[in-house]
């Protein structure tokens, strides 16, 4: 069975007809998988601008990170969870969308941009975080961040259009 | 002038036919209005989870009262700009969506409460604590941005 054709027999399951066709349940997923965007991405953009000395420079990134990690973690599972239901809901038209396919590239992306920073830097990062110098790689990868980041938030966006 | 002849005007402009006609110019500009809602309300979960006491805890509120706030109103002067652009070709449909006008009532209160209260309770000494007064502001911030954040994605369900 080829991809396309679950996809079709994927969106036409009961339950994810009775999710599309819903007054309720459509909306109230999208708009959490929207509002989410807060949380999760929201709070890393603090972690990447602190990694850039844009906010909070006095401040440890160690101490940030461990601040705010556990509120981004949920935020993405929140991420997830209503991302996977919206593709149920449209299987087939969302994976035909070269705008859901190149978000879900920089996806992958930015999860090996991710584990750089947690095999590289992490484990030194007592050495620097206090330090007037972030390590050049360490910067590049917040900016690599927050860029991605945007692209994806414009593809999700975007494939909206074209559902 | 009146509210309605702007509005009239900006429909017959050709400029704003630039906006309307161009299949990429609303999509862009809403992916822009995206970007101004995630720093916008990033920085209000990083503010009221401080200000609650609930998380942040070992950060000053007196740093995130100045330097998260600046990236609040960033945010929110992106999305207010960038949403005007989507307003001005299409004025018509917004004014007659009940979505809409929840909406910019909700974004009135909101911005009211966080210049004429929010600013003042974050900046005072008494924001350090997570005191049940803290508790309450912190809840009505957030109530009220998340209002304006579901009133917004209410608009496209109602047409």
């Amino acid at each position: 069975m080829s991809i396309v054709s679950w996809c079709h027999w994927l969106q036409n399951t009961s339950w994810a007809t009775s999710m599309r066709q819903s007054d309720y349940m459509f909306p109230i997923i999208e708009g959490s998988h929207i509002l989410a965007l807060s949380l999760s991405v929201g709070l890393i953009v603090l972690l990447d601008l602190r990694l850039l000395r844009l906010v909070l420079p006095s401040e440890r990134v160690t101490k940030i990170m461990n601040q705010v990690m556990p509120w981004a973690l949920p935020g993405f599972a929140i991420m997830f969870v209503t991302g996977l239901l919206l593709f149920f809901a449209q299987a087939e038209k969302v994976y035909t969308n070269g705008y859901f396919r190149v978000k879900m590239l920089v996806l992958v992306i930015l999860g090996i941009n991710a584990l750089i920073y947690q095999l590289k830097f992490y484990p030194a990062m007592a050495e620097w975080d206090l330090s007037e110098s972030v390590p050049r790689g360490a910067q590049v990868i917040a900016i690599t961040s927050l860029a991605f980041w945007m692209i994806v938030i414009a593809c999700g966006r975007l494939m909206a259009y074209e559902l | 002038m009146s509210l309605q002849d702007l509005w009239r005007m900006s429909y017959d402009s050709h400029t704003i036919d630039i906006l309307r006609n161009s299949k990429y110019a609303i999509p862009v500009i809403q992916s822009f209005h995206l970007f101004g809602i995630t720093l916008l309300l990033g920085s209000m979960v990083i503010l009221n989870l401080r200000l609650s006491g609930i998380g942040l805890k070992q950060i000053p509120m007196a740093l995130l009262a100045k330097q998260v706030w600046r990236l609040a109103i960033g945010g929110l002067l992106l999305a207010m700009a960038t949403g005007f652009l989507v307003f001005l070709p299409d004025p018509a449909r917004y004014a007659a969506n009940y979505a809409f006008r929840t909406k910019m009532v909700a974004l009135c209160v909101a911005v009211g409460f966080q210049f004429l209260i929010y600013r003042k309770v974050i900046r005072s000494g008494a924001a350090e604590s997570g005191s049940p007064r803290n508790i309450m502001v912190a809840c009505c911030s957030l109530t009220s941005w998340f209002l304006v954040g579901w009133a917004g994605r209410a608009i496209a369900f109602l047409g």
